[in-house]
């Protein structure tokens, strides 16, 4: 049941904001920072229960589960389930919820009640993704959580926000929908095979198909997640959708919303079609290697800042799309934990460009040269997750990196390495001259602005705290990882004899000793 | 013919007797809301009746109509949807000059055409109700004759329906020419009995008869009317055109040409496939063209009914209930998204500018969130019944294996997005910081600004839909129970 | 069923038309003087416009009737048949004459049966 807390509580507290909102804006914004507090408390709560279950990699994978009736025409169950993977993610997704509302704390002062309304219902639909173990269930809350995003950025976005907002739905809408096909076509296959209507996940896993089948379903669902992601062709929504939406759009967009498509990935498309993500692989991950350089070079070329760190996005998750398809345990550590880190450090990242923008009114690099004098406190926080984003170590997102580095040349995929490799040094020369630029130098501007305020400090201190966490002690997370990771493996393991696709697969390490 | 037959035909009857009764009240005393509670009283006694008559069910009454479940569901969604329209007319009629009671003498006998439509197993009395349905709205277009827009609706209305039930007949003609009867389940014993018929005959025959059903359902080529008519005639007229008519027209495009078998003939199908094909592209690129809110709807509508077509081209019982509940989830759609318009609307225009929208969220929030829903459920977005009827209808062409039409459906329905947005777009702009630029610019494009009296029946009907439209949306198992159990027979 | 003699109908028919067309056009005489443009009858000249506004209640006193004459042959349909449709058919054409009085007497409510006279006001003040 609170699973369904989880989600209830969110959408309760939208609504309760809205009309709240229409006396006091402050209401709102507590209302919301309330609820995405408890649900932060409550996934720390099932962390804690939790947490040695998960270590001890049971087989069955799902340690909390709510399971109705919905649709039983169709075979529709309101099914949600957790195990690691969805509950790392969830914990994300609280924090940065949290982190959202205080970031639109000040710069949000019109329709304020609605503006939370539509943050929380994007959290309530971000959870029910992560959760969500029937395949309509899963499609329902992937595309419910589009609507209120679409909101946020066409309302409260920039200047140019409804090309972008419109860019943005119509890009993920048309991939959800060629996702809908590829599960109604299995739900069709799996009701010819076996006579039943179900859409549950773990039914659906192991349907038999033939090789063609199984590569076009597996594109259905590749080419949704593969958008969200961005992977590289399709990532142009992206840099808009981020540079144009309100500081708490981006940092949800990008800390969560990329997620959801790594997730879907991991979830979905390896399980489901372990086959023909194989002879997929090689496509997938010469596709996340040009995505790393490609977002790379293009951040080192911005001049405007959230622009920057959005195409910083489409590098990172470059990584995490390679760990993936790497498919080992190095790899999908390293994937995971990139997500991770990668939610933070950017989530943080648009957090300070938008707390610029708030008081300078650009996002110009040009423009804002030598702050670090007149703001000394933002400006080390800057600094300090423009190291995280450029991997230094210590900090999460090196982790992140080097694991998938070290699974994908354990995959003898030593060329896609060595150009991944080279995104890292690329990620140094956009993070250092972002600082450089927006910090050092001289004051030519006489800016003279106000530092962080408490609030933001506030905001700002856990990010930090966690970000350094995960680079210095990431065990915890991996342990909670652990069970799903067996569970994820053996979906693939079961046709390795048989397969005549590229060899990185076949090379499955088992579970062998933690880096 | 005997008292039974008559008994179930009760609906039919008290339809009738209602428009008869408002006539002479009208004559008799002319008074708008006395004249709108004899309707609903009317429409509600027949709705009613359908639970007494539904033992009965399946009966053939004369070789006409049949009365069977699949007749009583759609005569109820008639009813239903006319009662909703009629709500809606009280609140704007009452704005405007002139009499506004003989309108729902018409909506009467309309609903009483519509509910002859899809009771009808003959040729006979598919063109009767045809008829009735089409006078009743050739004068509804036109209602206002004040204003130049509705007249001109109505002369294109009257000329086009004319012309095209003139097709019909001929299609029925050439089909009874050939085969010597005009029951649907003998032309289907025919057919299949010899099939060495003249086949060139039967296929011109049925071509022509499409043609008549494309032409009320506005589908692509033959949906010239289509916009003019929805920009034209008044709002929630409009909105009887766009769901009642059409959707009774559906419900009897589903049994001729299950019931007569033709649909199985391989140029049929392909050119229903051609038609669905053409009326998703057009419809949807077309209306990514208009500014006109009601235009821009007139256009998706088309976009829909090919929609439709694809899960009636899917076959079988999965098309017949993925068509059937489509359509519930597109009566409630657009009885509500027509409602707003309705409600937008002041004694001086039908508000269908863009502008008039522009910011409607921050002024008159409940109506825009419930113009948000049905938009949204028009794009096919989940918690609105539209996401379960496109999932439904691209189920049932998944499970006929009709990729096509599926991958047509969903492609033009992501062009449908763009427009919904857009208006979506004007709906929440004008947010304080940017008020007076958006106001200037209100004021430059739109002639007048509008100032309506919302009316309380209107808000009710809106309140209703938009209930039913999350309720259907969450949780369809009821609505889908419902479908299974009446229309699952056809 | 030999088809070529309704064809060759069909190209004599043509034939004929265009020899009579291009036959006049040949011989025919033209001139233009003052008067030939001018409609004749009789020896009088014309008085205004040819197209003279009749007053609307023509066209709705003519509708009325044949609206009217149309329903009386239905009623004579029935009154050949009586015997054999018997009570049923009786009943029938009740309900139907019914119907018409109910139409009548909302037309005659309405005064659009009033000639001259502005009638009853037709719209609500």
């Amino acid at each position: 049941m609170i699973l369904l807390w989880l989600i209830v509580i969110p959408l309760i507290a939208g609504v309760l904001a809205w009309f709240a909102g229409r006396w006091s804006a402050l209401a709102a914004r507590w209302i919301s920072l309330i609820a995405a507090s408890v649900d932060f408390v409550l996934g720390l709560i099932l962390w804690s229960r939790y947490g040695s279950e998960l270590h001890l990699a049971p087989t069955h994978g799902w340690v909390e589960q709510v399971s109705w009736i919905w649709v039983p025409q169709f075979g529709i169950r309101f099914h949600l389930a957790l195990d690691g993977l969805s509950l790392l993610l969830l914990m994300l997704t609280f924090l940065l919820g949290i982190i959202s509302v205080l970031a639109s704390w000040r710069e949000i002062q019109d329709g304020v009640g609605f503006f939370h309304l539509n943050l929380m219902w994007i959290l309530a639909g971000i959870v029910g993704v992560f959760l969500a173990v029937d395949l309509f269930l899963f499609y329902f809350a992937w595309e419910l959580m589009l609507v209120p995003m679409y909101f946020l950025i066409a309302v409260w976005g920039h200047e140019n926000r409804i090309y972008a907002a419109i860019k943005f739905f119509i890009f993920t809408q048309l991939s959800g929908l060629l996702m809908l096909i590829a599960i109604l076509s299995l739900y069709f296959i799996h009701h010819h095979l076996t006579g039943v209507y179900t859409f549950e996940y773990d039914d659906l896993l192991g349907t038999h198909l033939s090789p063609h089948t199984a590569l076009l379903l597996m594109l259905g669902f590749f080419v949704a997640f593969a958008v969200k992601l961005p992977m590289f062709p399709f990532h142009t929504w992206l840099p808009d959708a981020h540079t144009e939406a309100p500081t708490a759009g981006s940092i949800i967009l990008a800390g969560l919303l990329l997620k959801t498509g790594a997730y879907g990935m991991l979830r979905f498309v390896l399980p489901l079609f372990p086959d023909a993500a194989r002879q997929f692989a090689p496509i997938a991950m010469i596709l996340a290697v040009i995505g790393i350089i490609y977002g790379a070079l293009l951040a080192f070329g911005q001049t405007d800042l959230k622009r920057l760190v959005a195409y910083t996005s489409v590098s990172h998750l470059g990584f995490v799309l390679l760990g993936i398809f790497a498919w080992n345990t190095w790899a999908l550590d390293g994937a995971l934990m990139g997500m991770i880190a990668h939610g933070i450090s950017t989530g943080a990242l648009f957090m300070i460009v938008g707390q610029l923008q708030e008081r300078t009114h650009t996002r110009e690099m040009d423009r804002l040269s030598g702050l670090w004098a007149t703001i000394p406190r933002m400006s080390g926080a800057a600094l300090f997750f423009a190291m995280g984003s450029m991997g230094l170590p210590g900090l999460g997102d090196f982790i992140g990196e080097f694991l998938v580095l070290l699974g994908t040349y354990e995959a003898h995929l030593i060329g896609l390495t060595i150009v991944a490799a080279l995104g890292v040094l690329a990620s140094t020369l956009y993070a250092l001259r972002f600082i450089q630029r927006a910090f050092h130098g001289a004051n030519s501007n006489q800016w003279s602005v106000q530092d962080l305020v408490p609030r933001e400090v506030v905001a700002l201190i856990p990010m930090i705290v966690v970000l350094i966490w995960l680079g210095v002690y990431p065990q915890p997370i991996f342990n909670t990882f652990n069970s799903t990771l067996t569970k994820l493996q053996q979906y693939t393991v079961r046709p390795v004899q048989n397969s005549q696709g590229p060899s990185i697969m076949s090379l499955l390490p088992l579970r062998g000793d933690r880096p | 013919m005997n008292v039974t037959d008559l008994f179930t035909l009760l609906p039919l009857l008290i339809l009738g007797g209602a428009a008869i009764v408002v006539m002479i009240v009208v004559a008799i005393h002319r008074s708008h809301i006395l004249t709108l509670t004899l309707t609903l009283i009317g429409l509600a006694l027949a709705f009613a009746s359908l639970w007494w008559i539904a033992p009965e069910a399946p009966r053939q009454v004369t070789s006409l109509l049949v009365i069977d479940r699949y007749a009583i569901f759609y005569t109820g969604l008639v009813i239903a949807a006319t009662f909703a329209v009629a709500l809606l007319c009280y609140g704007y009629f009452e704005r405007h000059p002139g009499n506004p009671e003989e309108l729902y003498i018409l909506l009467l006998l309309a609903a009483l055409g519509s509910a002859v439509l899809v009771a009808s197993s003959h040729f006979i009395s598919f063109f009767l109700g045809l008829e009735i349905l089409s006078v009743s709205l050739y004068a509804m277009n036109a209602y206002i004759r004040a204003w130049s827009l509705p007249l001109e609706a109505g002369i294109k209305y009257l000329i086009l329906a004319a012309s095209s039930a003139a097709f019909l007949l001929f299609g029925m003609a050439l089909v009874y020419a050939e085969l010597g009867t005009m029951d649907f389940a003998k032309i289907r014993e025919l057919v299949t009995a010899s099939p060495d018929l003249n086949r060139a005959v039967l296929l011109a025959g049925t071509a022509l008869i499409i043609t008549g059903f494309g032409f009320k359902l506005a589908l692509v080529p033959f949906h010239l009317w289509t916009p003019d008519i929805y920009e034209g005639a008044p709002a929630p007229v409009t909105a009887f055109v766009a769901t009642v008519s059409k959707g009774a027209m559906f419900a009897l495009l589903l049994r001729y040409f299950y019931w007569s078998g033709t649909h199985h003939f391989g140029a049929v199908f392909l050119v229903f496939t051609i038609i669905a094909i053409a009326s998703m592209i057009a419809g949807n690129i077309l209306a990514m063209l208009q500014t006109n809110v009601k235009r821009i709807l007139a256009y998706s509508s088309i976009a829909h009914m090919g929609y439709v077509l694809v899960a009636f081209q899917a076959g079988g019982q999965l098309a017949v209930q993925a068509v059937t509940f489509y359509l519930v989830a597109y009566f409630i759609t657009i009885i509500g998204a027509f409602g707003v318009i309705t409600m937008i609307s002041d004694g001086d225009r039908d508000a269908d500018s863009i502008e008039d929208y522009r910011g409607l969220f921050w002024r008159r929030p409940a109506l825009a969130a419930v113009f948000t829903a049905m938009l949204l459920s028009l794009a096919g977005i989940p918690v609105t019944a539209g996401f379960v009827g496109k999932f439904y209808v691209i189920s049932a062409g998944a499970s006929s294996a009709i990729w096509l039409l599926v991958f047509v459906l969903i492609v033009t329905s992501v062009f449908g997005l763009y427009y919904y947005l857009r208006i979506l777009v004007a709906l929440y702009s004008g947010l304080a910081h940017e008020e007076a630029h958006a106001a200037s610019g209100a004021a430059m494009v739109s002639s007048s600004s509008l100032a309506p009296a919302l009316s309380i029946s209107g808000g009710v009907v809106l309140a209703v839909l938009t209930i039913l439209l999350v309720w259907v949306g969450v949780y369809p198992a009821t609505l889908l129970n419902i479908i299974h159990s009446t229309v699952g027979l056809l | 069923m030999a088809v070529w003699p309704i064809g060759l109908y069909f190209i004599l028919v043509v034939l004929l038309i265009l020899g009579m067309l291009i036959g006049s056009h040949l011989l025919g005489q033209r001139h233009s003087e003052k008067a030939t443009g001018q409609p004749y009858e009789g020896g009088i000249l014309s008085e205004g416009s040819a197209q003279v506004r009749l007053s609307a209640k023509f066209y709705l006193v003519a509708m009325f009737f044949v609206v009217f004459d149309l329903e009386a042959v239905f009623v004579f349909a029935w009154a050949v048949a009586g015997k054999e449709v018997g009570w049923a058919g009786y009943w029938e054409i009740l309900v139907f004459i019914g119907i018409l009085i109910a139409t009548l007497i909302y037309l005659w409510r309405l005064g659009a049966l009033d000639w001259g006279s502005p009638g009853r006001p037709r719209r609500r003040v």
